[in-house]
């Protein structure tokens, strides 16, 4: 298994860099000028031709990008163009906040995406499945910014149980949790949708199989039957939808958090998009491909978990 | 189901070690403090005002470099100039650290001399590598040394010519090799861009770059804690120079979503937040219990430009015909009555000395008010009485799109096309200094009429081909004299009157249309009262000064 995850993770680097050689070239391929929008469009002429020289803009595309996979190699990503932090120390400051976000969410969607999906394929045609089904439809449906700024309507203006703004006090788990609660709502409640379309489907599908019969007339009890024989075998399809699911949440989840005014990747990277941070562009560009190289490879893992046939030789 | 539950606690323990991950960073962080402190409502003494701050992030809270609005409502709290706007009645000018304006001297050699006596005891904040100090002479003469600087500054170019020496300790002269007259020079060393004085010991040891987020001043604030696109957190400084803040001190949240920062104003947990140019949302707030709406210059001003240089803009009859065809009371109607006003000349005459008033383009026959037939005429006068097409694009922000495509639909009336392409703001910014733009539209607020007619309608200016390409999209060259002995003169009458003759033959030569101006809008808590009028400020936003109190 070891050998498995080291060879996944060596054929990764050619995918990285591929990545890495793309963005590169498509933000400075985009109009706009990093240094312009660093000091605004009152800036002098002479101030802003410095900060360019500055920037290191004023250098070939070729040497830009030498600079940038050497910087890479050493494990150096840089310092932003705007504010001239470190980006790794910004990215890993942030990083945290989208991390907790995302796992709150894929979490959300399981506790409530799974059950409620076994029931309705269980109960089908009942009022309880075209619940499910419409409770599904419409969350696949609802942007999430509309679903946020409505939960932030009930709980947090009228019922006031939810605080409105930030992510919470660092280091105070308490408000950290208290601050979490909606916006992985808005983003569970989502995937919820994702997560019991895909349940009942299987459900549905294992349910009609042969085995199962045989496990009924065998005299097994509906409980044994389902947990032990069906839901085992479901869990793979459900498995890759939870891991695309989480995959698309890191990247998705910009507008969530802004609507909830919270620090992020996401938000991270539409600042740094606005501003031409070329640098930080870049960056977090590596840490996304990271990140989905290595939720793929927890997914591939799971399965193994899932399916004992599934081998990692 | 044993798998499901382990995956669930794993998860979990993601969720728990994430939010443990990010660090406390103690001393740093005084929100819990300050967040039971508002949450209580309690009086003006000790309250936090908590402000919901249009932007993402900060970019920079080095003065010199703070050119967004969301950088410059936190550096107008924390540093002070030679002399300030008086607080929300902009342009009038009053002593800050200096003790009183002086008139300058002419000298020998045709220069000018600007003297400066210091106020005594005024004291720089402690830095995160320095104690507390008074500030002298010195630092005043580093800080407009830094200003001048293009690689410490964004504003370097306003400070060519000045020379400033110290005295002593408390006085400070600055020599013009041009002389200037003070509504020219004043607002190079106020409170606004590169005029705002830094405490050199405290730059000088953490560095520019940490400076930008650690800013150490004279204000009525003192920078406390920045948290990367959260919050950054002043105190109040018990020092400050004209007595205490009534405030414990200011809260900035950055917070790019107006529905976001309008539940929080609604909810309680921010007391003063940036609105939205909309007259509908200004009656909505306004109409809310325990909320007010302030809307308040100064307005950025909207103008359309003609490339005088590019087919068919080359012939007056075109520009004049565009000119006629659009009709400037539709524009106001996109944002609604209060918040947008009709302007008649590049330099708005409500803001600032050397613009014209409606009156005065009516006497000159010069109003190009809305008259489709006129314009029609002028066109089939152009030999293009079939109309024509072109090209533009427009920034994504409200600001631009809504005129962009305001003006397109009117535009139509007469058979012009004029065909949008919508990008990004930067894309834009970046685009049309590139002339991609036949007809540029531009919305902006300069300090004064020499800067909106040197950066816009000097040849020096001309974007691409200028000697320093700046904003002169119309790559018009026909006033440089005016502008030039405008900004030489030092009578003040006789300058105003050579900057109104200027404009008078920018819309004689129809190479810019003066659209209109829009106000600033911002909401709070109806307890809030800032302290001062809220008639036109520099920084685009309500300041927030020693007198601001949150009234129980």
């Amino acid at each position: 298994m070891l050998r498995y995850i080291v060879r996944r993770l060596i054929f990764a680097v050619p995918t990285l860099l591929a990545v890495l050689t793309l963005v590169f070239l498509i933000v400075r391929v985009l109009p706009g000028d990093p240094a312009q929008a660093a000091l605004g469009d009152y800036a002098s002429e002479e101030a802003v031709t410095a900060l360019r020289a500055k920037m290191g803009l004023d250098k070939s595309l070729a040497a830009q990008y030498m600079d940038f996979l050497v910087g890479l190699v050493r494990g150096d990503l840089g310092s932003s163009l705007i504010t001239g932090k470190s980006v790794a120390e910004q990215i890993f400051f942030v990083l945290p906040y989208t991390l907790q976000l995302t796992a709150a969410s894929v979490l959300v969607g399981i506790i409530f995406g799974v059950p409620l999906g076994i029931a309705t394929a269980l109960r089908r045609n009942s009022a309880l499945d075209y619940f499910g089904r419409i409770f599904s439809l419409a969350g696949l449906s609802v942007p999430a910014f509309y679903l946020g700024i409505l939960l932030l309507l009930v709980f947090s203006v009228r019922l006031n149980w939810f605080p409105v703004v930030g992510a919470g006090t660092r280091g105070d788990l308490g408000s950290i949790l208290h601050h979490l609660v909606l916006p992985a709502l808005t983003l569970g409640l989502i995937m919820t949708a994702y997560v019991v379309r895909m349940t009942r489907s299987a459900m549905l599908n294992i349910l009609s199989e042969d085995y199962v019969r045989t496990a009924r007339a065998k005299g097994l009890g509906e409980r044994t039957v389902m947990v032990r024989h069906a839901l085992r075998s479901a869990m793979i399809p459900i498995v890759s939808i939870v891991g695309i699911f989480a995959i698309s949440l890191i990247g998705s989840s910009v507008m969530t958090e802004i609507v909830f005014s919270r620090p992020g990747l996401g938000k991270l990277m539409v600042g740094a998009m606005k501003q031409r941070d070329y640098t930080m562009l870049q960056s977090i560009m590596v840490i996304y491909a990271l990140l989905i190289v290595f939720i793929n490879l927890f997914v591939d893992l799971l399965y193994g978990l899932a399916d004992p046939r599934v081998r990692f030789n | 189901m044993r798998k499901w539950l382990m995956l669930c606690a794993l998860l979990s323990i993601i969720i728990l070690a994430a939010a443990c991950a990010a660090p406390a960073d103690s001393g740093s962080d005084t929100a819990s403090s300050s967040d039971t402190a508002a949450a209580d409502g309690e009086t003006s003494e000790g309250a936090v005002l908590r402000l919901g701050i249009n932007a993402a992030d900060l970019s920079s809270l080095d003065p010199h470099f703070a050119s967004g609005t969301q950088d410059r409502t936190v550096v107008s709290m924390v540093f002070n100039g030679l002399v300030r706007y008086s607080p929300g009645d902009a342009p009038n000018i009053e002593p800050d650290l200096a003790t009183a304006i002086p008139e300058p001297e002419a000298t020998d050699d045709g220069k000018q001399v600007w003297t400066f006596e210091l106020r005594q005891g005024v004291m720089c904040h402690a830095g995160p590598e320095t104690e507390a100090y008074e500030l002298t002479a010195d630092d005043v003469v580093y800080s407009l040394q830094k200003s001048a600087n293009p690689d410490r500054s964004a504003f370097a170019g306003e400070y060519d010519g000045m020379t400033v020496e110290k005295v002593d300790d408390y006085t400070v002269s600055i020599t013009m090799d041009t002389p200037l007259s003070p509504v020219l020079f004043l607002p190079k060393i106020a409170d606004y861009a590169g005029g705002f004085i830094v405490c050199s010991q405290a730059i000088e040891a953490v560095g520019d770059e940490a400076f930008k987020t650690h800013p150490v001043g004279t204000g009525p604030f003192m920078f406390e804690s920045y948290t990367p696109q959260d919050r950054v957190v002043l105190t109040a400084n018990p020092d400050y120079f004209r007595g205490a803040p009534k405030l414990a001190g200011v809260e900035g949240r950055y917070m790019p979503d107006i529905s976001s920062r309008e539940l929080g104003l609604r909810a309680g947990e921010l007391d003063v937040i940036h609105g939205l140019d909309e007259a509908q949302w200004v009656d909505a707030i306004s109409g809310e219990e325990g909320l007010a709406v302030d809307v308040f210059g100064v307005g950025e001003v909207a103008t359309i430009y003609f490339n005088i240089d590019a087919e068919p803009f080359d012939k007056p009859e075109v520009r004049k015909a565009i000119a006629y065809a659009l009709n400037r009371d539709a524009f106001l109607a996109l944002f609604g009555p209060g918040i947008a006003d009709n302007v008649y000349s590049p330099v708005p005459a409500q803001f600032m000395d050397g613009g014209l008033t409606k009156d005065d383009v009516d006497a000159l026959d010069l109003e190009y008010a809305y008259d489709p037939e006129m314009a029609r005429e002028l066109l089939a006068e152009a030999g293009l009485a079939d109309g024509f097409s072109f090209p533009v694009v427009s920034s994504e922000m409200n600001a631009y799109r809504k005129v962009y495509e305001a003006m397109q639909a009117q535009l139509a009336e007469v058979g012009i096309d004029m065909q949008v392409d919508v990008v990004d703001h930067s894309s834009m910014h970046s685009l049309i200094r590139d002339d991609a733009n036949p007809v540029v539209v531009y919305v902006a607020f300069r300090p004064n009429a020499d800067v909106y007619l040197t950066r816009f309608f000097h040849s020096d200016s001309i974007v691409v081909t200028g000697a320093k390409p700046d904003t002169n999209f119309s790559h018009y060259a026909a006033i440089d004299d005016l502008i030039d002995s405008a900004r030489a003169e030092t009578d003040e009458a006789a300058q105003i009157e050579l900057w109104k003759e200027a404009q008078v033959q920018i819309l004689e030569d129809m190479v810019a249309y003066p659209l209109m101006y829009q106000n600033q809008i911002y909401a709070r808590s109806d307890k809030v009262d800032y302290g001062h009028p809220l008639n036109a400020i520099m920084n685009l936003n309500p300041q927030i000064t020693e007198m601001t109190t949150i009234g129980q």
